[in-house]
């Protein structure tokens, strides 16, 4: 884990504004997300932000770090 | 007191994003000239509306060639007049007043907006460059049924706008050979004369007139057909000027009974 | 002896425990009323008739923002004046005194909105809670408000007394810093319920009794907004005093300048008042100069807000470096994120930035027309009271409970979720607010949807906004329901022995290093008041020299049969037929609209 549990679950509360902001400033640039559209490019954030969350750190996996 | 240098520097930023905001809000009204609804009118007594000159006859005025005025009054839970139609390419000044509660004059989807307060008049003006129809809406709780509480502004090419009013007037029964005789009034509210066709549509008959309008003035006129040609029976008839129509319905009879005097026509 | 604030003052920790058990209990009514409204306005569930819309809306605005806000308020005020003085209150009597005085006040008026929903009592104040003249509420419902300011005011007086008693005894030093902070605010509070307080007592209530026929709307509806833009720094006041005293501690270091958060306070109570004409922007009959008047004070307000947005962050980041945090961003991962206090605080603060930007177009005396009175605005104080205050409130209910009741905390993790699963529905129902806002759709309608014309979404569709604003009232529900359970929760809980110590946090720069002149209290209530007579006089002057001290003749406007009459009025040019006629149809027409 490079982030403790906790502020994992608030960086991926975080996408959610980033998202719904997203959408309507891409709109400026005419560039419109359906809300499905939205919602798999959400759901593909949150994956990334796991991914790199629970990657091991430069291999020095440290699982104590948790919590 | 000891502050901090960071500390600092943030405080300078935000005295000047205050003035920054003050300044091109002053600009706005200054440079631009944004003008703000204000207390540029006299107040009115709200139970006094019906006798009120302007909003008595809540309408839309022409007040120079491309001036008009709107009077606008704001009821739980409609506005009047509805709709209000306005040429393109115009400036509308509009008058708002509320009868009894608190509403508001907004038109959806734009910065036309203003409360509507009893004994108060909000003056805003407006200028139309394209056609197209809005909605006016309450945005100011005003009782039970405010959620229906809607309006339409329609904005017209030059082309099919007018103030005109017409009225027609004629006869519930007559006997067969006289003639069935309309009165017709035209009324033209706008600054230019109007020139346009009176027309009388009855049974298979149409006569017409040409009238001239003058401008902020009214015309009468009479346009009459020969009730042999449509026989006995009932007659519906429409008169049209324009856009505009009137209609009513005629009774041919063979004879007139004793009392009945031509009759008045009261719809 | 342990240092939980129960054991250092048990009178007064169960006085606070009533005042936080009479807020939650607004919050949960507020709440219901809350999801009601939105399943109904969206169209996913109507399971009432459009009418009664309007008295779920004024139940959920009283209920949440007076009496969740306030008695909240007067709890975490009553800590904060016995911790920092370190002294009980002066006879705690008097406290119980107030505390009834409040709790009667806002049943009686919590009374009057409710029997709107039935028919068998003749009794209803769906007036919303800005109660605009000449929609008339029952006399319950203001004089359940006067009994409720007057308790608001005597507690202020309470506090007062704790100090002046400190001072006797501690001439030479320093008012500590939330003693400062609840003094400062209760001024300012003085000063703004006087609007509030002339606006019943003088007009609406005497009006309601039928001892005077008529009312001056515009004069009772800028008495309102005298009061009413002021009263959002009283729910805010103590949020900032949150972030500034305790904030800091849960990151785990200081407040960076206990000077400078005197001075946000000072600037607060002097330029609450003279700002509340920008509600009125829009208002015919006050003079555009009034109204850039109340513009520029405005805009300086928001210089307190930002001087608290650098010492929040500043105080974190210190906070998080104690801990071991490292680099420019990289000490945000050293924050306590498990901690549901500081999580709740933090995103609440995060809210509130945004909702300092959709503030500062609202302010703006001519953006202002595009979004005055449409959806936007709820956008906007849902950010603010909804998130900055009540999220904060909420955040620090889980380290107050503990210290009032001396039980542990029923559940960290749930308390977690519950700041977060807020946050996250707040997100989505604010934008879509602000968003429709933007295409027109008005505020405080029970169905905006109209027959004439259709809203043109600019992204998506209204539908899709509908849904993101259902979806944001399921989720803030839910996070009331993990609230709730968190606090009966803690309440079934037994006495712990093991509960951190009843503190709140020092300062890197202290009290030593502010001048002696932010002390002077009775100097920046006088600069408050001039600001406020410079404000008003002229405008309250004008109002009343145009429209008369009691307003022109306008039928009141109550939801019983006599409405009848106002509606006679509005048919009588639309309908060619005579006056009485037009009544007629017009008692019909409201006997439909009233089911």
């Amino acid at each position: 884990m490079r982030i403790s549990k906790a502020a994992l679950l608030v960086v991926i509360a975080l996408t959610v504004p980033i998202l719904v902001e997203l959408r309507t400033v891409l709109a400026w640039v005419n560039v419109e997300l359906t809300v499905l559209e939205s919602a798999v490019l959400g759901m593909t954030m949150i994956l990334a932000i796991l991914i790199w969350a629970l990657w091991p750190q430069n291999g020095r996996g440290d699982p104590s770090r948790s919590g | 007191m000891n502050v901090h240098t960071y500390e600092k520097i943030w405080l300078v930023a935000a005295m000047v994003l205050i003035v920054a905001f003050i300044a091109t809000i002053t600009y706005g009204s200054v440079g631009l000239g944004i003008a703000m609804v204000g207390d540029q009118q006299p107040t009115i007594e709200p139970t006094e509306l019906g006798d009120d000159e302007r909003f008595g006859e809540p309408r839309v005025e022409q007040v120079g060639e491309n001036e008009y005025e709107a009077y606008v009054v704001a009821q739980t839970f409609s506005y009047q007049p509805d709709p209000i139609e306005v040429p393109e390419d115009s400036q509308v000044t509009f008058y708002v007043t509320a009868r009894d509660v608190i509403h508001s004059f907004s038109i959806a989807g734009t910065n036309v907006n203003t409360m509507a307060i009893p004994g108060e008049i909000a003056e805003m003006t407006v200028e139309f460059d394209e056609a197209g129809e809005y909605g006016i809406v309450c945005n100011e709780y005003c009782g039970p049924d405010h959620h229906n509480m809607e309006g339409k502004l329609h904005v017209v090419s030059a082309d099919e706008f007018d103030l005109t009013d017409l009225s027609a007037d004629g006869p519930d029964e007559v006997a067969v050979g006289d003639s069935v005789d309309v009165d017709v009034v035209v009324e033209n509210r706008q600054l230019e004369d109007l020139e346009t066709t009176v027309t009388l549509e009855i049974g298979d008959e149409t006569v017409s007139e040409e009238v001239t309008v003058p401008g902020g003035d009214a015309v009468e006129t009479t346009l009459s057909v020969d009730s042999s040609a449509l026989g006995e029976g009932d007659h519906d008839w429409t008169v049209t000027v324009d856009d505009h129509d009137s209609s009513g319905s005629v009774t041919v009879l063979e004879e007139l009974d004793d009392d009945a005097d031509g009759g008045e026509d009261d719809e | 002896m342990s240092n939980v604030y129960i054991d250092q003052f048990p009178a007064e920790a169960k006085v606070i425990r009533a005042a936080f058990y009479s807020s939650f209990l607004a919050l949960a009514l507020g709440g219901v009323f809350g999801i009601i409204q939105t399943l109904h306005r969206t169209d996913f569930l109507r399971f009432m008739d459009s009418v009664d819309y309007y008295t779920v809306l004024t139940a959920h605005g009283v209920f949440l923002v007076i009496s969740f806000t306030i008695f909240f308020l007067v709890g975490i005020f009553t800590w904060a004046v016995t911790t920092s003085l370190d002294r009980g209150l002066e006879d705690i009597r008097f406290t119980w005194g107030w505390y009834s005085l409040m709790a009667i006040g806002i049943t009686m008026t919590g009374v009057a909105i409710l029997a709107g929903f039935t028919d068998a009592i003749d009794m209803s104040a769906s007036v919303l809670f800005t109660f605009y003249a000449p929609l008339q509420a029952h006399p319950l419902f203001y004089l359940g408000l006067v009994l409720f300011v007057v308790g608001t005011w005597v507690a202020g007086v309470d506090w007062f007394r704790s100090w002046w008693a400190w001072k006797a005894e501690n001439p030479d030093e320093r008012i500590p810093l939330p003693t400062f902070m609840v003094l400062t605010t209760m001024l300012m509070w003085y000063i703004a319920t006087l609007g509030v307080a002339a606006a019943i007592l003088l007009f609406l209530l005497p009006w309601s009794l039928g001892l005077i026929e008529t009312v001056n709307p515009l004069l009772t509806r800028t008495l309102f907004w005298f009061f009413g833009h002021p009263v959002v720094y009283f729910w805010l006041m103590p949020a900032y005093m949150m972030w500034y005293v305790m904030l800091p501690k849960f990151s785990g270091g200081k407040l960076f300048s206990d000077p400078l958060a005197r001075v946000v306070f000072v600037l607060f109570l002097i330029l609450s008042v003279p700002t509340g004409i920008h509600h009125q922007y829009l208002d015919p009959g006050i003079a555009e100069g009034f109204k850039f008047i109340a513009m520029t004070n405005t805009m300086f307000l928001l210089l307190p807000s930002l001087l608290t947005a650098f010492t929040v962050v500043a105080s974190m980041e210190h906070g998080a470096r104690q801990r071991g945090g490292e680099g420019y961003f990289g000490w945000l991962k050293a924050l306590p994120w498990r901690d549901p206090v500081f999580t709740g605080m933090a995103l609440a603060g995060l809210m509130f930035a945004a909702a300092g930007f959709s503030g500062m177009i609202n302010a703006g005396m001519n953006i202002n027309y595009l979004v005055h009175n449409t959806f936007w605005v709820v956008g906007h104080f849902h950010l603010t009271v909804g998130t900055a205050v009540a999220l904060t409130f909420m955040a620090v209910t889980y380290w107050f409970l503990p210290q009032v009741t001396g039980k542990a905390l029923w559940s960290r993790s749930v308390a977690l979720g519950q700041v977060v699963v807020w946050f996250v529905g707040m997100t989505f129902m604010s934008n879509a607010m602000h968003r429709a806002g933007l295409l027109g759709v008005p505020r405080r309608t029970a169905e905006p949807q109209y027959e004439g014309f259709e809203f043109q979404a600019a992204v998506g569709s209204i539908g899709e906004l509908d849904a993101q604003i259902a979806l944001g009232g399921v989720l803030l529900t839910i996070s009331l329901g993990m609230f709730f359970a968190n606090v009966v929760g803690t309440a079934l809980n037994g006495r712990s022995d093991d509960l951190p110590a009843n503190e709140y946090a020092g300062a890197l720069s202290g009290p030593d290093d502010a001048p002696l002149v932010l002390d002077n209290l009775k100097l920046w209530t006088a600069i408050a008041v001039v600001l406020v007579i410079f404000a008003y006089t002229f405008p309250l002057l004008s109002i009343i020299d145009r429209g008369g001290l009691f307003g022109p003749e306008v039928i009141p406007f109550p939801l019983t049969v006599e409405s009848a009459t106002t509606l006679g009025f509005a048919l009588e040019t639309a309908a060619s037929t005579s006056f009485e006629s037009a009544g007629e149809i017009a008692t019909s027409a409201l006997t439909a609209v009233m089911r």
